[in-house]
């Protein structure tokens, strides 16, 4: 909504500047985007153009002589529609136009010219409004000398509203007027409507078949001579952003923006019948639309007959055949009420978003319908000289019980948090000229028809709050008591994002919408669905994620591009099938881990991540993992392994595949993914105190030849599980795979680590234990002891 | 026999022959010739018989001074040869301190999770709690239980990620508001927040991002005022911009609250006198936040009658962006380690 200052001057007496009443209107009422002078231009006067002759030494070009009041000037001017007894708007040597443009005294071919007559454009009213080539040419009895945006009633200001969906009252002059009146606390001055109608009786029989218009007011007037509105009228639309057409549309314009009810003129003549029957359309019925589109309709949209046939789109559009035209003589002038969802469904679909359909689909004054049509019938009689016939038809079947809004002053302020009296609140009321009583404290508000986003005593609470001032209210904090605190999820997060930080790993977040050709990449189980959006913004962002990685892999490989090479990286994502969001633990790692630069490096491999996710296993005290070795897609088949704890799968760690790599233009890269929330579960919350070992533990390596494709981890599961002395380690400390073993044989050294709390274990218990368990893993691995 | 000459002359000759030792194994010969059985000195005591028994105690007595005095002398000696030999090994374990040490440098958390966990922290210290709840989520949360039902003009399908006509990518954590006032059954008061990934149908530029992060706040109780609102969001503005920050509440609107506010901080840069970073308001919009709507409350098993409540909804984004000057959104999701590296410590 753009206000025009000289217009809301109409209403309230308010003298400020436009940017102060802007502030306090964004403070007060609604966010202000911006103000601006409608024309920003100065030392702009009314000439009168004496003489216009030829340049002589330019064929486009005429040499005015121009009076601006104090003297007369010499203009050269460019414009060919520029010529002897105009008057003009003449930009003097000094005048700054739009643009910091600056008039300067110019010799133009030979000859001096101190000024410029300008067009409309050049003043910076866009050809939208006007279109006019060439200068303007100023209509009507002007003062030459005086100031030409005065003259034109140009010298105005604009406040832009960006309006919020509640406080469509906004959308009409008059409903600013309400809001700055009381901001201010200022007069507020409506004016009253008053007609004299002609002898001529209104023919006209309105009537509704849907509840989707709930009142339609018509009235015939006649003599209408269609020509331009005058200035100001025009000025006031062009500074409300509409272009003026003529003074019948332009009337209808006008009080739309005035009071916020659209308005709709048929030409009489050619309504072809003394009814009014509103209807919804049928199914597939078409309709021609003023701008000669053929529209095909639904059973949603509203319109207006003449009882044979459809002559406009209610709320939408009017009809080609009933258009009002440069010889209308008699229209029907309607103003109605539409329900709001009808209109938006029609005006949505059929694209047609006008100023009017958009007052209809955000609730206009209901109580305002009546008075629009004898504000504009007013103007017309004034204006276009036109006379009006006796008795508006109509029916209205808006609800004419008022609705009471009760709310006590206590409520007020526990709301608020405020300590506003009865009177202070009383004042606000009456200020915002709400039609109210109280009594025991409870104060019992009309609801104003210009409010119909009313609803509640919230809403009354707001309007108490925010013209009181927000800024006056104390600044509290709640006094529930409450213990605030983490769940052990969170702060196992957290912990295990510093763990990994201090591990040397980045945190990443990537985006959870993915390509559906590429979701189930890096994913082990190539049956599930991803969940797909309906109206992706794009085909790579068209379903959620079945796993980070890949997308962790394409920030690897963003990187790698600009020429970074180590990149370790973390997300504590979420991954989402059909039936589960899972939070996961994912990790990629490429390049150099821990560079040691002039000392020797040891290369990322399989084991460097291993070791990353078992330092964060051994700090929440999660044991009994296990790795099994697996084949799967996009993942190096030999180097590839799920996870499980507690023989729960939890997840998968390995080498991505080399092809993979080498399409990414990658080098090797490692991948984990475990299953979050069973990390936490088994993440341990720290135990009661143990004593420290007081008998020294003993410590034993052997070294066994088995067959190479025995997994070092059965071997030492064997181990353990067999052991009959308390084993406190058993690991494997040396790999040797060699001709002199034989083909197909690999050697484990392996260490044992032995403890007994209550007794310094004897050699020969150890002795017979080591005995015992090479027996079984010669019984079960076939394995020799070297 | 000149006793005191005889030591004399041992004296220099020993002294001579600590000089020219510089090993202790040829310490230990020279200590046997010196001070040893077979020494010299040693051999001077089978004298003492033939002296006069009132002389005997004197000329032993020199004589075991002599003894060790040269024993001293011995392993002064001895400890200036280990001494050079540990400065000769240490000499040659000289290394170039300046080069290189490996590369133990932790990682970086991510911006969004540092504003996040300060913001967390804030609250928890103001006796919040953490709420958290789905992604994908019903429209019935999402919207119809915030006061937006399905015909509401503010749901434009068409800014939502729908995944079928009852389900959608959430919009905003309010969700979540409405689960936990669902989950305490209209009873107990109400005081978390709630942050979390939300998603919009934007096109992706400097500052749009069709996911995105979000914490939203909620308190209900029987007397949660607007003056409660005030004060909470002025502890998060100053928390994150600074102690000396004004905040000025603007009216707004949204579905869920009602009263409701745009809420602007004065400017970090400017204190509000107005400079390019404000675009010369001397303000910068913060946040959305509001009272809760009684059809919200109703919805969610509170009775409007006796209950109310603020909420409050701040990106976490924006605040990033405006406290660390960072010019475009799109940073956040990139991962250029460029970027995300420059964010340690992971205090905000």
């Amino acid at each position: 909504m753009k206000v025009s200052m000289q217009w809301l001057k109409d209403y309230v007496q308010i003298n400020e500047r436009a940017s102060v009443v802007a502030d306090k209107f964004t403070l007060y009422s609604q966010e202000v985007e911006y103000t601006k002078q409608l024309v920003d231009a100065t030392k702009l006067v009314v000439g009168y153009v004496k003489s216009c002759e030829a340049h002589p030494d330019a064929d486009k070009l005429s040499v005015c002589k121009v009076d601006v009041g104090t003297e007369v000037l010499t203009i050269v001017c460019g414009a060919p529609n520029v010529d002897q007894g105009q008057h003009v708007i003449v930009a003097r040597v000094g005048a700054v136009l739009p643009g910091d443009f600056e008039i300067k005294e110019a010799t133009i071919r030979g000859v001096d010219s101190s000024g410029m007559i300008c067009s409309l454009d050049e003043l910076g009213i866009e050809h939208k409004y006007h279109n006019e080539s060439g200068i303007h040419v100023i209509e009507g009895e002007v003062t030459v000398g005086a100031n030409a945006l005065s003259a034109l009633y140009l010298d105005d200001e604009i406040i832009a509203l960006d309006l919020t969906p509640n406080r469509m009252d906004l959308l009409s002059m008059h409903g600013v007027a309400y809001d700055v009146a009381a901001i201010f606390d200022k007069e507020l001055n409506i004016p009253e409507v008053r007609l004299t109608y002609s002898d001529l009786k209104n023919p006209m029989k309105i009537r509704t078949e849907t509840a989707a218009c709930m009142s339609y007011y018509g009235s015939v007037i006649d003599d209408i001579e269609v020509r331009p509105s005058p200035l100001w009228m025009r000025a006031r639309l062009i500074a409300a952003g509409v272009r003026p057409i003529n003074n019948v549309v332009d009337i209808t314009n006008y009080v739309m923006i005035e009071t916020g009810q659209p308005l709709h003129a048929f030409d009489y003549d050619l309504f072809d019948s003394d009814e009014v029957v509103v209807r919804l359309a049928k199914h597939d019925e078409t309709f021609v639309t003023l701008d000669d589109k053929t529209r095909v309709l639904t059973d949603q949209d509203i319109l207006i007959t003449n009882g044979k046939r459809p002559v406009a789109l209610g709320g939408v559009m009017g009809g080609a055949d009933t258009e009002v035209h440069d010889q209308t003589r008699t229209i029907l002038l309607e103003s109605a009420a539409f329900n709001p969802l009808n209109v938006r469904k029609t005006s949505t679909r059929l694209d047609l978003r006008s100023e009017s359909s958009l007052r209809f689909e955000k609730g206009i004054d209901l109580g305002k319908t009546k008075y629009a049509l004898d504000r504009a019938t007013e103007l017309l009689i004034k204006y276009a000289n036109a006379s009006v016939r006796k008795d508006v038809a109509y029916f209205n079947h808006v609800a004419t019980e008022e609705k009471v809004i009760d709310v006590t002053l206590d409520k007020i302020n526990r709301v608020l948090g405020s300590a506003y009296t009865e009177a202070h609140v009383a004042h606000v009321l009456k200020r915002l000229r709400f039609d109210f009583t109280v009594s025991d404290g409870c104060f019992n508000i009309v609801k104003p028809s210009r409010r119909p986003d009313f609803e509640t005593y919230q809403d009354i609470i707001e309007e108490v709050g925010r013209i009181s001032g927000y800024g006056d209210l104390p600044a509290t904090l709640p006094r529930t008591v409450t213990v605030g605190a983490l769940t052990p999820l969170q702060k196992f997060r957290r912990s295990l994002r510093r763990l990994l930080n201090g591990l040397g790993l980045d945190e990443v977040i990537t985006y959870n919408l993915q390509d559906s050709e590429k979701v189930h990449k890096l994913v082990l189980d190539k049956t599930l669905q991803p969940i797909k959006v309906k109206h992706p913004m794009s085909q790579n962002r068209n379903v959620l994620r079945l796993s980070p990685l890949y997308g962790m892999v394409e920030a690897v490989s963003y990187n790698v591009a600009r020429r970074r090479d180590s990149v370790h990286i973390f997300e504590l994502g979420t991954r989402y099938t059909e039936h589960h969001e899972r939070e996961v633990l994912s990790i990629a790692m490429h390049g150099t881990y821990q560079n040691r630069y002039w000392q020797s490096t040891q290369t990322l491999n399989f084991y460097t991540i291993k070791g990353i996710f078992e330092a964060v296993c051994k700090h929440y005290n999660i044991d009994s993992l296990r790795y099994e070795q697996i084949e799967a897609d996009d993942y190096h088949p030999y180097q590839t392994a799920r996870i499980f704890l507690e023989d729960q799968a939890i997840g998968h760690i390995g080498k991505m595949h080399p092809s993979l790599s080498a399409e990414l233009d990658l080098a090797d890269v490692y991948l984990l993914e475990v299953d979050l929330e069973n990390l936490a579960e088994h993440a341990e919350a720290l135990k009661p105190y143990e004593a420290i070992e007081r008998y020294p533990s003993v410590e034993r390596d052997i070294a066994i030849v088995v067959s190479e494709d025995i997994a070092a981890g059965k071997i030492i599961d064997m181990i353990r599980s067999h052991a009959q002395v308390q084993m406190k380690e058993a690991v494997v400390f040396d790999v040797y795979v060699g001709e002199r073993l034989g083909k197909g044989l690999k050697s484990l050294g392996i260490r044992m680590v032995f403890s007994d709390p209550n007794q310094t274990l004897k050699a020969e218990v150890i002795d017979d234990e080591i005995q015992h368990l090479i027996e079984i893993l010669e019984k079960e691995y076939d394995a020799k002891l070297r | 026999m000149d006793l005191k000459k005889i030591i004399s002359e041992h004296e220099t000759k020993l002294k001579d022959a600590l000089k020219s030792v510089d090993k202790i194994e040829a310490l230990q010969d020279v200590k046997a010739q010196f001070v040893g059985k077979k020494a010299e000195l040693s051999k001077l005591m089978r004298h003492m018989k033939d002296l006069p028994n009132e002389e005997k105690p004197a000329f032993g007595q020199t004589i075991n001074e002599a003894k060790q005095y040269f024993s001293s002398l011995i392993e002064t000696r001895k400890t200036e040869i280990l001494e050079e030999r540990l400065r000769q090994k240490l000499a040659q374990e000289r290394i170039d301190v300046t080069l290189p040490a490996p590369d133990f440098s932790p990682g970086s958390p991510h911006l969004l999770r540092t504003v996040i966990e300060t913001v967390e922290d804030l609250f928890i210290g103001m006796g919040y709690l953490v709420k958290e709840g789905p992604e994908v989520e019903s429209d019935e949360l999402n919207f119809e239980k915030l006061n937006l039902p399905k015909d509401h003009p503010a749901r434009d399908m068409q800014d939502s990620f729908y995944i079928t006509d009852d389900t959608l990518l959430r919009t905003h954590t309010s969700p979540v508001q409405v689960r936990t006032m669902l989950a305490y059954g209209g009873k107990e008061p109400v005081k978390i927040i709630c942050p979390g990934k939300v998603y919009r149908r934007d096109d992706d530029d400097a500052t749009h991002s069709h996911q995105f992060m979000q914490i939203e706040g909620l308190v209900v109780d029987t007397d949660t005022s607007l003056a409660d609102l005030k004060g909470t969001l002025l502890a998060v503005a100053q928390k994150m911009f600074g102690k000396d920050r004004r905040i000025v509440l603007r009216p707004s609107y949204f579905p869920f609250t009602e009263p409701s506010f745009e809420v602007d901080v004065t400017c970090s840069n400017c204190d509000g006198a107005g400079c390019n970073m404000c675009k010369q308001t001397g303000y910068i919009e913060i946040l959305g936040a509001g009272m809760v709507h009684n059809n919200v409350l109703e919805a969610a098993g509170y009775d409007s009658t006796k209950y109310q409540g603020f909420a409050f909804g701040i990106g976490v984004e924006r605040i990033a962006m405006l406290k660390y000057g960072i010019d475009d959104i799109r940073h956040f999701y990139v991962n250029d380690l460029r970027f995300n590296k420059q964010f340690k410590g992971g205090q905000s």
